[in-house]
């Protein structure tokens, strides 16, 4: 967690944000280990649809599971700018997340952070909220909860 | 703020592994005093090894704030104690009530790990036993200061004397009383001796505590407690004063004590000497956790944790040695590598002197990584022994839950295996055991009426055959009836009553195996996950290994466990499947053939082939993994593969090669893809998936296939 900031009397946490098929979300930076170039993706037949294969990680065997996919959003072929993240689901072991394009870190206050209901409707509950950093209003993040979008 | 924590973690992680290690030398200990005990013998020199490691997981767990253990711990070592000095004897009693509680350290280190209910009644039923026992129990019952609601901090701070009058007193009749009174500060001690004197003749003040309370800065509040034979009526009216309040100390309501009496001396030790109201309120309940630095010493109290003999072994995490495994199998890549290198130089005349200097280089290479290999794979490896230890306990508790004599006979207990899949294996043990004890040693008098011998026997043999170990499982009870088996199946839906009538015993025997399949209400096991059989299959399974039934009604039942030495390291046989690279474990292929179109058939919806005049099940890898392949494929190999003694044909495009791997494991999210063992790096960063082909026999011999064909000898079939 970040300390307070001078100016700033709120709480403020810190995002990776990423495209998803043309949208934009984010998840708490706390919960990528890594940001990874995508090796070489061995199929895993048979297995679950979102899971695209397996990488080698420095010698570990990582499941790689396409957001896309789990999203059911429209798929893209892997490009210069894909990338994976790294997030660990408990005791020690990742996961490999697949996303378009990685774009920065933004550090939303409470106040910048929405209910997922302005999103309408009934929304899953990794759907934490949507993010609308000061620094650029027209952003909008949809915050996720990887963990829980993971486990399915 | 990370490092602490980290630091936390691993003083955390140390102290669990290392009490893990004594609770394991400890059941040891302890099976080896009941047989000795059973033969009439006693080892001094044993039970003072218990009474050590008790006394040092006391002191661990204290440290480290598992206060049942620690408590546990101290109730334990006091028993101990009276039987080294000869204060108590060795008696079944004191013997069930250790090995309880090796059990229940077992459990409270569980839920440490935070896997584990909550056994503080367990706990604390035992340590009402383990007082009990003890020779201050014996002397007097159940420690007669245990019926009194006295507060533990008030008992934890009374001296040996203070304790021995309090005990006296309990026993000769005498009420209790709580006497609260304020002293002013000035004049304290000349109050405190008129206090003393009043109160003398109507009983005996047995200690006395400042509370911390007090309505004035310079008064200071007395908490005293007062054995007497009078009413709380008479001493209110004798022993007047301003701001005195006098309670009785009621009794329990059950013998059922929360903080254990006999624990007070220890508390002593335990407890920094102040009167403050905090320490007083720390009982052995609420140790404060202490803050863990590696540099922290042995705890307060002095020298409590023995310094343990240096032995000739080493605790290592198995992290480290899957870290040496994989710079292992990336030694073996550049291996391979090298060779290639030597190949490309073959065809180059002028080369030859340096390519035969590579040769000789890369030969050498390959016997030094081998050795390598070799001895990183015995660190892993740990004698089986160690699972079968704790099913020793097991079957001791279990025969006398269930009234039947069970004699276990172990062989092989040397015979070694990765550590992680003996790990793996104590759960399907210990649920075999248990279907042998529950389901197959009969009670006695079956027994003899079948001429049997009374005691039943458990036989847990263990040994190597070529890279395989093999574990069986016997029992010489009443043996498993196929037909019986038959029937329940066609009760339960799972067979129609002819294929029951066809079936063939041995085929009715692996009925066990399959899902939902018990003819008993088999309740949750032993640690309180509901198993059956064909859980049991699905996890040896998932270590490599097969698991197979055989039994003789009246006679007895055998199960065998095959599994591969290790995890780690296998030799694979690489296969090409529409582009993609398989790894095909060798220890399961029996052989590889030319595929022939012509001695092909499909015959009840399963693809065959003839070879040699034996009929072979086929299966197209490409099919059952969905890899469409735009032009129709080349002549191919067939890759036969057994497991058991049943057969199974892989078609594959093309072979690759044989290899010795490191097998690495799927993650957790994969685990209910059926169909591989794990997977393998290949060069530059590339990954082939390795088969599990005894699920791949089980689905394709059952018939699930993927797309049916039409044509026979077509290989898209």
């Amino acid at each position: 967690m970040l300390g307070k900031r001078a100016s700033a009397n709120e709480r403020r946490t810190e995002y990776l944000a990423f495209m998803l098929a043309g949208d934009t979300y984010a998840v708490r930076i706390s919960v990528v280990g890594e940001i990874l170039r995508p090796p070489p993706i061995t199929e895993v037949p048979r297995a679950p649809s979102p899971i695209i294969g397996v990488v080698s990680v420095r010698g570990k065997l990582v499941t790689v599971m396409d957001l896309r996919r789990r999203f059911a959003l429209v798929e893209a072929p892997i490009d210069a700018k894909t990338r994976i993240l790294l997030v660990e689901i408990g005791e020690g072991e990742y996961v490999g997340l697949l996303v378009d394009e990685v774009l920065s870190v933004y550090r939303l206050a409470d106040s910048e952070i929405e209910p997922a209901s302005v999103l309408g409707g009934e929304q899953p509950a990794y759907l934490l909220g949507v993010g609308r950093p000061k620094e650029q209003k027209e952003l909008v993040l949809v915050l996720l909860d990887l963990r829980g979008a993971i486990a399915s | 703020m990370v490092d602490t924590k980290a630091e936390g973690e691993r003083a955390r992680e140390e102290f669990l592994s290392e009490t893990q290690e004594l609770v394991d030398g400890l059941g040891r200990d302890v099976l080896a005093l009941d047989e000795l005990s059973k033969a009439g013998r006693s080892d001094p020199e044993l039970i003072n090894d218990v009474f050590r490691a008790v006394h040092t997981l006391k002191g661990l767990s204290g440290l480290f704030g598992a206060a049942m253990m620690s408590g546990l711990s101290h109730e334990l070592e006091e028993v101990l104690d009276d039987l080294r000095l000869g204060r108590i004897d060795l008696t079944q009693r004191v013997l069930d009530s250790v090995f309880r509680a090796v059990e229940l350290y077992g459990l409270l280190l569980a839920a440490e790990r935070g896997s584990g209910a909550d056994c503080s009644a367990q706990v604390e039923a035992l340590l009402v036993s383990l007082g009990e026992v003890s020779h201050r129990g014996r002397a007097g019952g159940a420690s007669p200061v245990a019926q009194y609601e006295l507060d533990p901090g008030l008992l934890g701070v009374l001296t040996e004397y203070e304790e021995h009058r309090l005990r006296t007193n309990i026993q000769n009749g005498m009420s209790l009383y709580k006497m609260r009174v304020q002293f002013p500060l000035a004049t304290i001690d000349s109050a405190l001796d008129e206090l003393k004197a009043a109160a003398r003749p109507h009983g005996e003040i047995i200690t006395y505590l400042p509370t911390g309370g007090g309505t004035d800065t310079d008064a200071i509040e007395l908490e005293i407690l007062i054995a007497s034979k009078e009413a709380v009526d008479v001493l209110r009216r004798e022993l007047t004063g301003s701001r005195v309040s006098i309670d009785e100390v009621p009794r329990r309501a059950s013998t059922r004590t929360s903080s254990p009496p006999a624990m007070i001396p220890r508390l002593g030790a335990l407890q920094p000497e102040s009167f403050g109201q905090e320490s007083r309120t720390q009982v052995l309940g609420e140790i404060p956790r202490a803050v863990v630095s590696p540099s922290l010493l042995p705890p307060v109290g002095g020298g409590e944790i023995s310094l343990r003999s240096v032995s000739q072994t080493v605790r290592v995490d198995i992290r480290k040695l899957d870290h040496l495994m994989n710079v292992v199998g990336e030694l073996a890549i550049v291996r391979t590598e090298l060779m290639a290198v030597a190949d490309r130089l073959r065809g180059r005349s002028e080369m030859r002197p340096l390519m035969q200097e590579l040769l000789r280089l890369h030969r050498s290479f390959e016997r030094h990584l081998g050795q390598m290999q070799g001895g990183i794979l015995e660190v892993r490896m740990v004698p089986l022994g160690q699972a079968f230890e704790k099913l020793a306990r097991v079957v001791r508790q279990l025969s006398r839950e269930h009234d039947k004599q069970v004699n276990l006979v172990i062989t092989g207990a040397e015979t070694e295996l990765d550590k992680l899949i003996v790990e793996e294996l104590s759960d399907p043990l210990m649920h075999m055991i248990r279907n042998a004890l529950d389901h197959g040693i009969e009670n006695r008098d079956e027994r003899l009426r079948a001429g049997k011998p009374a005691v039943g026997t458990i036989a847990l043999n263990a040994f190597q055959k070529g890279n395989q170990v093999l574990l069986e499982v016997e029992d010489d009870g009443r043996g498993i009836d196929p037909k019986m088996l038959a029937e329940t199946a066609v009760k339960r839906g799972l067979l129609t009553a002819d294929e029951a009538r066809d079936l063939p015993a041995r085929e009715a025997l692996a009925l066990v195996f399959r899902p939902g399949f018990t003819t008993r209400d088999e309740a949750t096991d032993f640690s309180g996950r509901g198993v059956g059989m064909d859980v049991v299959k699905t996890n040896i399974g998932k270590l490599g290994g097969v698991v197979e039934i055989s039994s003789d009604v009246g006679i007895g039942t055998k199960v065998t466990i095959t599994l591969p030495i290790t995890l780690a390291i296998i030799s694979v046989l690489f296969v090409e499947v529409a582009g993609r690279t398989y790894a095909i474990p060798l220890a399961s292929v029996e052989e590889a053939i030319i595929y022939d179109a012509a001695a092909t058939r499909t015959f009840e919806g399963r693809h065959v082939m003839t070879v040699r005049g034996v009929t072979l099940p086929i299966c197209n890898l490409a099919r059952v993994f969905g890899h469409t392949t735009s032009s129709p494929p080349p002549h191919g190999f067939v890759v036969v593969t057994s497991v058991g003694n049943r057969k199974l044909g892989f078609v594959v495009d093309g072979l690759i090669g044989q290899q010795d791997i490191v097998i690495k494991a799927l993650g957790r999210t994969l685990r209910g893809t059926k169909g591989f063992a794990g997977a393998t790096e290949l060069g530059d960063q590339r990954v082939a998936l390795v088969l599990d082909v005894g699920a791949l026999l089980d689905e394709a011999l059952a018939g699930h296939e993927g797309r049916p064909t039409d044509q026979p000898g077509a290989l898209s079939s």
